[in-house]
């Protein structure tokens, strides 16, 4: 499944630039250093962490995606810096939880 | 990171690549504020260098080495509303009083705060990577303060490298008694 492809299952996209990138599994967490370390390349990363670093970790890792659960916000000086080093950031209003049994059924 | 001390570890690493004989890793409690210091006399940063330190992509993409230290510090301090500051002056400014001066605050009482961890760990860390470089480290508490000198040790064991293994075993050592006696007196965490 594509990062594009969850725009239809209620999924919203904060920063976009690459829509084709495949998924290949998830990651869950918010302690940055933490993720860095674990988050495998192409995972979806569910966390509420919605600083300068969760950018420059996604791109370290070099995961699909970011997914913003609980709906929180990101500054959009922070979106443009996404955009510009391309990182995929897309948004749920679900829980962290719910967020992830939807991927776990879209993935299945 | 999950603990200080490792955040502590990183950024005086930093201070020992930018050629330092001296880094000072200084901790001070008070009134739930913990303020962290790294002081060293290494080469200095320009201006335009302490601003993108503190810039993720900075640091991951030109310098990779450098790490995350720098973000993820400001971030473990800015959570609990304190703040990072960073002063440096580079030996072309001052060829005698050059280096850097990293200061984060912590409010120890706020649900985000990162607990500091096994700092002891960290010094001793640094002392066994980096035998030739001298470390001040203190720590302060309302209940009594915690110090270690290399420079002292040095002029005690003259010849005797600081991270032969029984010279790490008594710093070790040391180190746990001067906690122990502060944990007896008013306690080490700085809380009330």
């Amino acid at each position: 499944m594509t990062v594009d492809e969850l725009l239809t299952h209620g999924f919203e996209a904060v920063s976009l630039p690459d829509g084709s990138r495949e998924i290949d599994g998830v990651y869950i967490g918010d302690l940055l250093s933490w993720v860095m370390g674990r988050a495998q390349m192409d995972n979806a990363w569910i966390t509420i962490m919605t600083n300068v670093n969760t950018i420059a970790v996604a791109s370290l890792a070099d995961t699909s995606c970011v997914i913003l659960a609980e709906g929180v916000e990101m500054e959009s000086d922070l979106v443009e810096t996404a955009k510009q080093k391309e990182v995929n950031i897309l948004r749920s209003s679900q829980p962290i939880y719910e967020t992830a049994i939807k991927l776990a059924e879209l993935l299945a | 990171m999950k603990e200080l001390s490792l955040n502590i570890l990183d950024v005086a690493e930093n201070s020992v690549k930018a050629g330092a004989s001296l880094t000072q890793i200084l901790l001070t409690e008070h009134d739930g504020v913990l303020t962290l210091e790294i002081v060293d006399d290494g080469c200095g940063m320009s201006e335009d260098i302490v601003r993108s330190v503190v810039d993720p992509f900075y640091t991951t993409r030109t310098t990779r080495k450098v790490g995350m230290g720098i973000p993820l510090l400001k971030l473990a301090c800015e959570q609990t509303g304190g703040s990072l500051a960073i002063e440096s002056v580079t030996q072309e400014a001052n060829p005698v009083e050059h280096g850097t001066h990293v200061t984060a605050t912590f409010n120890t009482n706020h649900i985000d705060f990162t607990p500091l961890g096994d700092v002891s760990a960290s010094i001793l860390t640094l002392i066994q990577g980096h035998p030739d470089t001298d470390f001040l480290f203190r720590h302060q508490t309302d209940g009594g303060t915690v110090e270690l000198d290399t420079r002292e040790l040095r002029e005690v064991l003259e010849d005797v490298p600081l991270n032969s293994y029984d010279v790490m075993e008594w710093i070790g050592g040391n180190l746990q008694e001067q906690y122990e006696a502060l944990s007896a007196d008013a306690g080490m965490s700085g809380e009330e």
